[in-house]
């Protein structure tokens, strides 16, 4: 009975590819209701924040970084520089859709395992030893919950794994961009039929179809241009149903070669946000990109033109929504004294109260739940003013 | 022995590999259950290091450490390192190699199921050198004993200890406790009893005083024990029972939580869920917590119990294959390892399947949280995931299936199980390997 094949395979017909893409990176999105956006992206392997916003007037700066702070970037005020290599975001500095949190750290104390302190950072724990809450899932999904109106099922996640952070009860779909399939467009339409007819797969599947649709055309690249693609995919996924995007962007582990290192990391970095605030268009002005990362970087270089684990950290604020153009937190200095164990910048504030402040802003999150469910023993403190 | 049936090589093993014919007729629960008993030819292949040997090399490498020789993985300074180093490259395809060619089905199924049931992930540091022996002493030589036993070997295994952080706990009345101002860490003594044990009925103070019992509890070169430097003296009181020190009292309280309702049914569930369905027929949840609490907790009688309800026989395949199930079924399908190299289409030297695995959603022995993979169908069927799959499928027959019968094929798979319309659509293909690739990506294929 070839009639019911044919049907199916106009009905299914798919006019693009199946494939895995060469883009590594799990993006996740979750639907909210509202015009706000939130972008959370966590930063793999502990990105060194001194050397990305500098204290370039501390006294103690030069002595500790005399080869990572060779050559110099735009000043951001009268204490502080940009990495020259992230001078691509002054005009996002400039008109205050910039900004950052500095000496910042999550609770996790009692070692400096990547592991176990990007889990704690996706887990939202409380804990000093990275301990995570007994769900073990993501504080961006026990979130959800706390949304008030937000939808159950509008979800969408990009890339091979499924991100912690958003990972949980409340249920998120999974995506990540496509290449071309090397299956003729008959093989195509044949497989179409066989998973249309089954019901567990039926939906998926068309899903698959249907995102890879969209992306037509579009081979992901390779290398550096990658993070501006994703940025733009990010976007026009915001443009739609979602209202919270999540994406993971690995490589700040420096303990070595760490000049190179950065100069390609934060390129792809500025390429992200700057693809997303262009591919936002309009609604870059609803729209706030948090970028935090496990742990910060010993204060010192150490001897392989690198930095190894510390503790205080960065975190990058961005967006349209953002009272930008100012670096939260208090800053620790760098003199003898005053760094953690005798090197590590002293972490001054919880980096999750970041995040924190924005969902309670952006999505009306009450400080209760914050404190408990979402980030547990979290002292929220007084309102950083982030958001115009 | 016997060749499995097709309903046994597909529900309860990794489907048909080519070469080896399944009987014919249904399901027989005692053919499966004299596997457990059985040799399989194939095993000799992967007779791994034991944990005794990985424990003498890891003390040779502190060893050299102290003695200032660089022992990180990459220095090749080590002589013991670069041994673990070698043994471990070489543990890497048993996860999907040795179930590709294993004549047991059933045995490599168990072992995977209960290996996800009390999880360890190759996530941080340490883990990584003893997965392979928590697989293969921990889990395989437990699958037809005692379900005590096996949580009583995981509990003692050093991948468990390094993976759920017990080795940093201290009895804060310990003498370490005392000197360092250290104390408890909780994670094992909970998810033992969330996850590898009761699952419920237990309250924050049983965690703590469990905690307490198994702090300074260690499996080293010198075999399991508890060091009297990091024990929390005094006695515990867990479940309302009264526990004292030392590895004796660790093992009671393995056999008390073993044999509690609450444990049984959670295994039960489990049990019934990963075979049947994802959400199992409650008869049959029911008979098997019976048989657990009556026999004394051992699986054997569990199995059987579990092959003779009706819905093990029943040709409507509810359950959706596990990426490493899937990607196994189409290696066997093609009559190959998944260790050759030089195949059409793939990277040269590799077949890469632990990366397709990860494309798939399953990472190789690094689930994500310590309840392991998911076991339920929604947990696979994201559409990149399903898209991974269609890759896997499209680049294996493309290099396997020039020559494929793809109509045999379908009988041979699936038999009397294939739909009318998968028959139609492999048939239907433009070319031979095109109509491989439809019978793999097929929701039938991926159907157990």
């Amino acid at each position: 009975m070839p009639h019911d094949l044919l049907m199916s395979r106009r009905a299914f017909l798919i006019g693009c590819s199946v494939a895995a893409s060469p883009l590594l990176t799990p993006v996740t999105f979750a639907a909210a209701p509202g015009d706000n956006r939130l972008v959370v992206i966590i930063l793999r392997g502990a990105m060194d924040g001194l050397d990305v916003v500098r204290p370039t007037a501390d006294p103690a700066y030069a002595a500790l970084r005399p080869t990572l702070g060779a050559a110099m970037g735009p000043a951001l005020n009268d204490f502080f520089t940009l990495h020259p290599a992230a001078a691509g975001l002054m005009p996002l500095w400039q008109a205050k859709e910039l900004a950052f949190a500095h000496a910042v750290a999550t609770p996790y104390r009692s070692g400096r395992s990547h592991f176990v302190g990007q889990d704690a950072l996706e887990n939202g724990t409380g804990t000093e030893d990275g301990g995570q809450t007994p769900s073990h899932d993501g504080w961006l999904n026990r979130a959800l919950f706390l949304m008030p109106g937000a939808g159950a099922n509008t979800a969408v996640s990009v890339g091979q794994q499924r991100l912690l952070v958003l990972d949980g009860a409340h249920e998120t779909d999974h995506w990540f961009p496509v290449a071309e399939s090397p299956l003729s467009s008959q093989g195509q339409d044949l497989l179409s039929v066989v998973n249309a007819a089954d019901p567990l797969f039926a939906e998926p599947f068309s899903e698959a179809l249907h995102l890879a649709r969209a992306m037509d055309g579009e081979k992901a690249p390779k290398g550096k241009l990658a993070y501006g693609q994703l940025g733009t995919y990010v976007a026009e996924r915001l443009m739609g149903a979602a209202r919270i995007a999540s994406f993971s962007f690995g490589g700040w582990d420096t303990h070595q070669q760490q000049v190179k290192t950065m100069e390609a990391q934060l390129t792809s970095l500025s390429d992200a946000l700057l693809a997303m605030k262009a591919g936002l268009g309009r609604v870059w002005g609803t729209t706030l990109v948090v970028a935090m990362t496990e742990f910060g970087r010993t204060a010192r270089e150490n001897g392989t033109g690198g930095t190894d684990h510390g503790t205080g950290g960065l975190a990058v604020l961005a967006g349209g929504a953002l009272k930008g153009g100012q670096i939260f937190g208090k800053w620790p200095g760098l003199s003898d004294g005053q760094l953690l164990s005798e090197r590590d910048l002293m972490p001054t504030g919880d980096v999750r109260a970041y995040p924190a402040w924005a969902l309670r802003a952006m999505f009306g999150v009450e400080a209760a739940g914050l404190q408990s469910t979402v980030f547990p023993n979290l002292d929220l403190g007084p309102d950083p003013g982030l958001l115009l | 022995m016997e060749a499995p049936s097709l309903i046994e090589e597909i529900r309860f093993g990794y489907g048909p590999r080519m070469g080896s014919p399944p009987s014919p007729g249904g399901l027989e629960p005692e053919r499966l259950l004299a596997q457990l008993t059985a040799a399989d030819p194939t095993a000799a292949a992967w007779n791994r290091p034991s944990m005794a040997d990985r424990l003498t090399l890891l003390v040779q490498v502190r060893q050299d450490k102290m003695a200032g020789i660089d022992v990180s993985p990459k220095s090749n300074q080590s002589v013991a390192m670069d041994d673990l180093k070698r043994i471990e490259q070489d543990d890497a395809p048993t996860f999907f190699a040795r179930p590709a060619v294993a004549s047991l089905g059933f045995v490599e199924r168990l072992v995977n199921l209960w290996a996800n049931r009390i999880t360890v992930s190759n996530v941080s540091q340490g883990v990584g050198h003893h997965i392979q022996t928590f697989r293969d002493e921990a889990i395989r030589l437990n699958i037809a004993g005692r379900y005590a036993d096996m949580i009583k070997a995981t509990l003692w295994h050093p991948a468990m200890q390094i993976y759920l952080t017990q080795t940093e706990s201290v009895g804060p009345n310990s003498p370490v406790g005392k000197r360092k101002g250290r104390g408890l860490n909780e994670n094992l003594a909970r998810e033992f009893l969330e996850l590898h044990s009761m699952g419920k009925g237990y309250t924050q103070t049983d965690v703590t005083e469990l905690a307490k019992l198994l702090a300074g509890m260690v499996t080293d070169e010198t075999g399991p024990h508890v060091a009297k430097a990091r024990a929390e003296p005094g006695r515990k009181h867990i479940l309302g029972v009264t526990y004292g020190e030392g590895k004796d009292q660790i093992d009671k309280l393995v056999e008390d939580v073993a044999h509690r309702p609450e444990t049984a049914q959670a295994v039960a569930f489990f049990l019934a869920r990963h075979f049947i369905a994802d959400v199992p027929p409650p008869d049959l949840v029911q008979a098997l917590t019976a048989t657990y609490l009556a026999q004394d907790t051992q699986l054997v009688p569990l199995y059987r119990t579990l092959l003779q309800h009706p819905a093990a026989a029943d040709p409507n395949r509810q359950k959706v294959r596990t990426p490493q199930e899937f990607a196994v079924a189409s290696l066997r399908l093609t009559g190959l390892t998944g260790m050759e190299k030089g195949m059409l289409g793939f990277n040269k030297k590799s077949m890469m399947v632990p990366t397709y695995l990860t494309n798939m959603g399953q990472q190789p022995l690094k689930p994500l949280r310590p309840d392991g993979w998911p076991e339920v169908a929604a947990g696979w069927m994201t559409p990149p995931m399903m898209a991974s799959r269609i890759d896997w499928a499209t680049d294996l027959a493309r290099a396997t299936g020039d020559r494929a019968d793809p109509v045999a094929l379908v009988d041979f798979a699936l038999g009397d199980m294939a739909t009318p319309l998968l028959r139609r659509a492999v048939a239907g293909a433009e070319q031979r390997w095109e109509g491989l690739a439809v019978l793999i990506a097929s929701p039938d294929f991926s159907r157990r």
